[in-house]
Formats: structure tokens, sequence, C-alpha cells
């Protein structure tokens, strides 16, 4: 459960951002709706959700409670429905009708995303892999003036997570768990203020998951504001630990029992 | 602790995004074409296009230079025609002409038809030029053109030396004859004289067989001897025993024709040019000897007597019959045409433009003698055979055509190849778009790519022509011998060799295309790539 005294105050059906940083970003009145066929398919229907600095949030939901979909729009990697009324302001920055050029700059060095199928390159060594945030990032005189502090940085994310011996190996040699913690380091690349995780345990075994969240139990304690959605209660209860859980119901947010996360 | 980010990777403001070149671009494309083997065979594609496209060009241009140079032999930069009636005063116009800084040299000559009849009693029409040999050979390639001639080195595919000009047994004769050539006469049967010859293309005759090395070889004839006389084999060497008469067609100053003149001459030796039509179709004779044949020589202008016949009154009061024509003055040579060399690399079209000039202030010199400067041909080599050159740069640009038609299909290739390694990416697309890769720079990826995969195939196709077309011979001979498969005989082309020529600009230019033309199949794929939505493009299976 939630640790952090102070709150910031949220619209109504909305859930309220907690912690001491104030919010980071607030989501209001999302709406998203997929188009299947000639039927419209509502998957959010009204969500409103405040992060605070150094939070942990977990938002947990069935499958096809539209987590991803609120998680992606958090990260921009889409848009809300249009005349909805929503809003996404992270760090007092309106991201909804955001140009695609300052929504490209948000995701390269605001959110980090963790993605449950790891998604990484094939082609690339685990190094290149985490330097490719930071490749995408900078442009080629940008990188190549940063080109060894970057590299310092890799290596040292890497052997954060483990994985300081397999730097030239490649995505396929590794295994499910090893790739989820590339796939961190990746996202912890250029220092994201928001990571966003999807579902980062759902393809990994127990223990293997279990290493995962001690691993962002870890980062929320070094100050890491973040946000997994999930579907499974343990690792909800695992996330609560440190944070708070929201329930996503139906494409709505449920109230917070008792009041707070 | 998980490490803070380092003060190098400061937050880049607004305005980084514009930029377009990323290394993550880089990485991928080298990454995606050293890890698949579908973009290999996309440059594979390329390499083959534009490899085809510039032998193809190569052989044709080459052809076609070939075909020209062969005909400017005989015919040098520019030529000053007045045909048949001719013009006098050509001594004076080639000593102006050799004056111009940018004339090299001038030749004058007589250029008509006539009916040769050959040793084995064919008649053929050929076009007869009379010549000077040294000042002709001054202004044309006409000395190197003598074919009989002792030589020390066989042809390229004459492996074999069977050549007969290799002959050491031979080599005084071909000496003499090569000499006989040169001066357009041969030895007379008594002392130093010597006699007008002539000079026919060495396919005039039918006495020489071309033989698939490259070489000729006298060869016998069958030959009919009149309606009773039966048949004979004839085996001559034609600049040792043959003799071909020449029935020419005399014109005078006025353009009148006069009698018909025969003349029969020894063959002092044959040329070859390369160009079938001229080999086969013209005949050289010594100048002089054409100039009194067509009466174009030097003769004394008379006017016939008032009364042919009649009784004339001497000064000194005596009479007498009148005796006949009275000459009134000296009827200068003629020639029909006067070959002009420029000097150095002089361009033709300059030299044509400095020929008229030298030529207007020689028409003002002789006013009334010689044709008006508007009246007379003065034409370039090309002009002289743009119909021949039109027809085959034609077909080199038809062939062009046809091929990069062809070559198109590596744009779809390419845009094949692309489309699917986009699906197969689909993935690797939406991550990119994660991390915050814009629409253009995931486009410049596959763009980029394909730029790539032009540049392999098309310094690829380059490197590949150029081993084609500077070894097309030895590799044509190979075929032959590996697989009977002679597609260039020199028996039908009339050249020994196949007449390529690797042009660094045409291939620079068709290299140049196989770059954009997989920049441009790889286009449709990038645009397609660019406008993936990124969660779908995550979520795809």
């Amino acid at each position: 459960m939630s640790t952090h005294p102070s709150t910031i105050s949220m619209p109504a059906g909305g859930v309220e951002a907690s912690g001491g940083g104030g919010a980071i970003i607030r989501a209001e009145s999302l709406h998203k709706t997929y188009r299947l066929g000639r039927v419209d398919v509502p998957v959010l229907r009204g969500v409103s959700v405040g992060v605070a600095r150094g939070e942990f949030v977990a938002i947990l939901g069935a499958s096809g409670s539209g987590k991803s979909t609120l998680l992606h729009l958090l990260g921009a990697l889409d848009r809300p429905d249009r005349r909805s009324g929503s809003s996404i302001v992270f760090d007092g920055r309106e991201l909804v009708g955001a140009s695609a050029g300052v929504l490209d700059r948000y995701r390269r060095f605001d959110v980090g995303f963790v993605f449950q199928f790891y998604h990484l390159l094939p082609e690339l060594s685990v190094v290149e892999n985490v330097l490719l945030g930071a490749m995408v990032a900078y442009g080629r005189l940008g990188y190549a003036s940063r080109r060894r502090a970057l590299d310092e940085r890799a290596k040292e994310l890497l052997a954060r997570v483990g994985l300081g011996h397999r730097l030239r190996h490649r995505p396929a040699e590794l295994s499910g768990g090893e790739r989820q913690r590339v796939a961190i380091a990746r996202a912890l690349i250029n220092g994201p203020r928001l990571l966003l995780a999807d579902e980062p345990t759902g393809n990994l075994d127990r223990a293997t998951g279990r290493t995962i969240l001690d691993l962002f139990s870890e980062l929320h304690a070094g100050g890491q504001t973040m946000v997994v959605v999930t579907h499974d209660e343990a690792t909800a209860e695992r996330a609560a630990g440190a944070g708070r859980v929201l329930r996503l119901t139906d494409g709505r947010m449920e109230p917070a029992p008792g009041g707070s996360g | 602790m998980i490490p803070p980010r380092s003060a190098g990777s400061a937050r880049v403001v607004a305005g980084s995004g514009a930029t377009v070149a990323r290394v993550y671009q880089a990485l991928l494309t080298r990454r995606y074409l050293t890890s698949k083997i579908m973009p290999l065979l996309a440059a594979v594609a390329v390499m083959l296009c534009t490899g085809m496209v510039i032998v193809v060009w190569s052989v044709m241009g080459g052809f076609l230079n070939h075909l020209v140079n062969s005909g400017r032999v005989l015919i040098g930069d520019v030529v000053i025609e007045w045909p048949n009636a001719g013009f006098p005063y050509y001594g004076d116009l080639v000593k102006r002409l050799e004056a111009h800084p940018m004339i090299e040299a001038a030749a004058p000559a007589i250029v008509t038809y006539s009916l040769i009849v050959l040793p084995d009693n064919r008649k053929e029409m050929v076009l007869i030029r009379g010549i000077e040999g040294e000042s002709f050979a001054r202004v044309t390639g006409y000395e190197s053109s003598l074919w009989w001639r002792p030589i020390d080195e066989p042809l390229r595919k004459d492996a074999k030396r069977e050549d007969p000009r290799l002959d050491a047994g031979i080599k005084g004769i071909l000496t003499e004859v090569l000499e006989n050539g040169r001066s357009l006469t041969v030895p007379g049967p008594v002392g130093g004289e010597r006699l007008p010859a002539v000079v026919p293309g060495i396919e005039v005759s039918g006495f020489a067989a071309r033989r698939s090395e490259g070489f000729f070889e006298p060869r016998p004839r069958l030959v009919q001897r009149g309606s009773s006389g039966g048949e004979e084999v004839l085996s001559i060497f034609l600049p040792r025993q043959g003799t071909v008469t020449l029935n020419l067609v005399p014109v005078d100053s006025q353009g009148r024709i006069l009698d018909i003149a025969s003349v029969t001459l020894r063959v002092a030796n044959e040329f070859h040019t390369g160009l079938y039509e001229m080999d086969k179709k013209t005949a050289l004779v010594e100048l002089g000897e054409l100039q009194r044949r067509l009466k174009m020589d030097r003769a004394t202008r008379i006017v016939p007597p008032e009364r042919p016949g009649g009784v004339v009154e001497r000064p000194d009061g005596t009479e007498s019959f009148s005796e006949g024509f009275e000459g009134i003055g000296v009827e200068p040579a003629r020639v029909t045409t006067v070959y002009v060399r420029g000097r150095g690399e002089a361009n033709a079209e300059a030299v044509a433009s400095a020929v008229g000039e030298v030529y207007r202030e020689f028409a003002a010199a002789h006013r009334g003698e010689v044709p008006p400067p508007g009246t007379i041909d003065i034409r370039t080599w090309r002009d002289q055979n743009r119909t021949m050159i039109a027809a085959v740069e034609k077909e080199t640009g038809l062939v062009l055509i046809l091929f990069s038609f062809i070559s198109v299909t590596a744009v779809f290739l390419v845009l094949a190849i692309f489309w699917s390694m986009v699906a197969e990416k689909t993935k690797d697309i939406g991550v990119l778009r994660a991390l915050g890769a814009s629409r253009t720079g995931v486009a410049w990826v596959w763009v980029r790519y394909g730029l790539v995969i032009g540049v392999i195939g098309g310094l690829a196709g380059g490197a590949m022509s150029y081993a084609i077309v500077t070894n097309i011979n030895d590799i044509h001979e190979w075929l032959g011998e590996a697989f009977g498969l002679y597609i260039w005989d020199p028996r039908i082309y009339y050249f020994s060799e196949i007449p390529a020529r690797f042009k660094w600009l045409d291939a620079s230019v068709v290299a140049a295309s196989g770059v954009v033309s997989s920049a441009v199949g790889a286009l449709v794929p990038a645009v397609r790539a660019s406008r993936m939505d990124p969660v779908r493009a995550l979520r795809f299976e």
C-alpha cells in the first residue's frame, strides 16, 4: 500500500496520484475506442489516473480490461479518441494534441517501455540493444560526442541487471529472464522519468518473475517512477508492497479500497 | 543501484528530432544486410541488371565506334566534294588548306562509279577513288588499311599462326606488294618503269576468304569461260597475278558524258577497313591514271575552226586549207573531292568550318572557274556516313531501352524483397517507434538500406561488366571452345573481334541508375513502415 503521504486531487471517478514529488503524469477522462469492422469497441471509458514522482503504481486488470491500452496512451504510443475530452499532462505539458515530433521526443527522453515479450532486436547484441534507445535519441554527432559515456552507462546498466558478462551475446542466446533484464536496461538508457512496464513477468516463470520484480523494487527505491500493468494478482501484490495497486475493469478504473491506493 | 544518467547524456531540447541521420539507421542497415540472404539476393539482382546494361551499351557503343572509325579510315575528317565534273586548281586549294592552323593535311581525289570486271569475269558496281598514295595516307589511315604486308605477330585469335602474312618465305613478296599498295603502282615489264594499278577492298574480288581467326587467305574460285568455254578453277593471289578491268564514264567540265573508257589494271594490294560496305564496294586507283581515263587531266583548251576544211589566208598572204582545232589556253586538271584531316584532336565540325572559310578565299581567287562556296559540298565524316551511323545509333538506343525495361524488374524485385522484410521486421519498427524514432527516421532505415543495396549492386555490376567487357573476346573464345557457342562470327560481322568499349561515364550513369532504382524500390516499403501504427506493430504476430 501507499506509503506516500501527500495526494493530488483528481476529478470524480479518477484515481489520485500519491507521493511526495507531485504528479509527474496525470491522465484525465481517457477514452479509447477500437473499431472492429463496423463495430466500435470501447476499451477505455473515461479513465483518469495520476502518478506522482517516484511512485510505483501497479495497474491490475483482466485480459481485455484496457490496461495495455492505458499504458500505450500514457507512453504516447497511441492517442485517445478525438473530441473525447481526454487529457494527458506530463510534467506540465499536455500530450493530447501535441505534434508527432513532440511525442517522439517524449518517448525518447521521458519514458521507457518494458514489454511482455521483451521485443529485443535479434540482429543486435545485448549491449547494442541497450544502446539502441540512445542511438534513436541522439543525432549522429550527438551520439558520437556522448559515445564513451553512453557505452559506460550501458555496461553499468547491464552489470546491474546481472548481464555484465554477456554484452556481445545475441538475444537468442539468452533465457527469457535475461532478455527481460536487457529490455529493462534498454528502457533505462536515457534515464527516463517514467518507466512503463506491460506485463513484464507475464512471459516468465514465477522465480524469474520475482527477480524482475525485485529489480523494479530496487529501481523504485532509487527514485524511479514506474507504472506496471499486470493481470497477475501476485505481481500486483508485490508491486503494492512498494506502491499502489489500481484495478481496471471493463475500461474503467475501480475506486481504490479505503479511498487510497 | 541503477546508475543515474550520465552528465554526457543531457536531455536534448526540442529541435533535435529534425535530425534524420542517426546511428541506429546505419547499425540496422549493416546488421540487416549481413544477417539475411534476401538483401544479398536483391544486391545480386541489381548487379546483374546494371552489369547487363553496361555490357550491352559497351558492345553496342564499341560496335558503333568501330563502324565510324572504319568508315573514317578512307575519308579523313572533312570532305570537299563537287561530284562528276570536278573542279580545277585543287593544288592551290590543298596548299591553302594545309596553311590553316587547324588543318593537318589535305589530299585531292576523284570519286566516281565503275563497273569492275573481276578475274573470274564477274562484274560488280564499285565506287572508284582516284588518289595519290602519299597525300591520301597523310589524311587517312590508308597505309595501315593495306592488308597484304609482312607481319611478325599473329592476330589475337590466330593461335596456330596460320595467317599467310606470317610466312617468312613470302616476306619479300609481301614487302613488294605493300610498296605497290602505297604507291598504287606495280613494276612494269621493262626496267624501273612503274605502271598504274588498282587497290580494291579485300571483299571486292572474292579471291580472299576470311577465316574465323580474323585473317584472310587466298582461295580458288570457279570461273565460267563464256557460253562454250566451260569452267575452270582459278587459283590466284590477286596482288601478284590479278588484273581487273574498270569501265569508266568520263564527264567533261560542263558535265557532258563522253565516250566510256575501259582500262585494265593490275592489282597492287587490297585494303581492309573492317567496314564491309567499304571493303566490298570500293576500289582505289592512282589519281593521275584516273584523271587521264576520265579526261580530267590537264589539257589544251581549244575552239573548233570557223570553216573546217575551208581555205585560210596566212599572214604572209598565201592560202591553205584550215588544219583543224585551235588551242586557246590550258584546261587545268580537275578532281571531284578533297579529303581533309584536322590537326590533333580537332573537332570535325570545327575543321569543317575552317575548311569552309578557306574554300571561300579559294573561290574568290578563282571566281567563275570553281564552284561558288554556297554550292559545293563540305561535309564531315559523320555527315558522309550519317545514314549508317544514325541506323546503328538508333539500334543502340533501342537495345538500351529494351534492356532498361528489363532492368526495371530490379526495382520491383527490391520492392518485393523489402515489402516482405518490412513485414518480417514489423516488431522492430514498433520497438523503434516506442524508443522515439520518428516516422521519417523509420522510413530512412529502409531507403538507406535500399541505397546501400543499390550501391553494392551497382559497384559489383560495374566491376563485373568491366571484367566482361575487357575480356569479352577471351570469354567468347572460351564459350566457343567449351560449349561450341560462337555468338560473334567474324565471317558474318566482318570484325575479327567483338568491338566492345568500356566507357567509365556510361558505366557510372548505369550504376547510379541502379542505386536510384534500388532506392525507388525501397521507397514504397519504407513509406509503409513509417506509417505503421506502433501499437499494432508491437502486437504483430
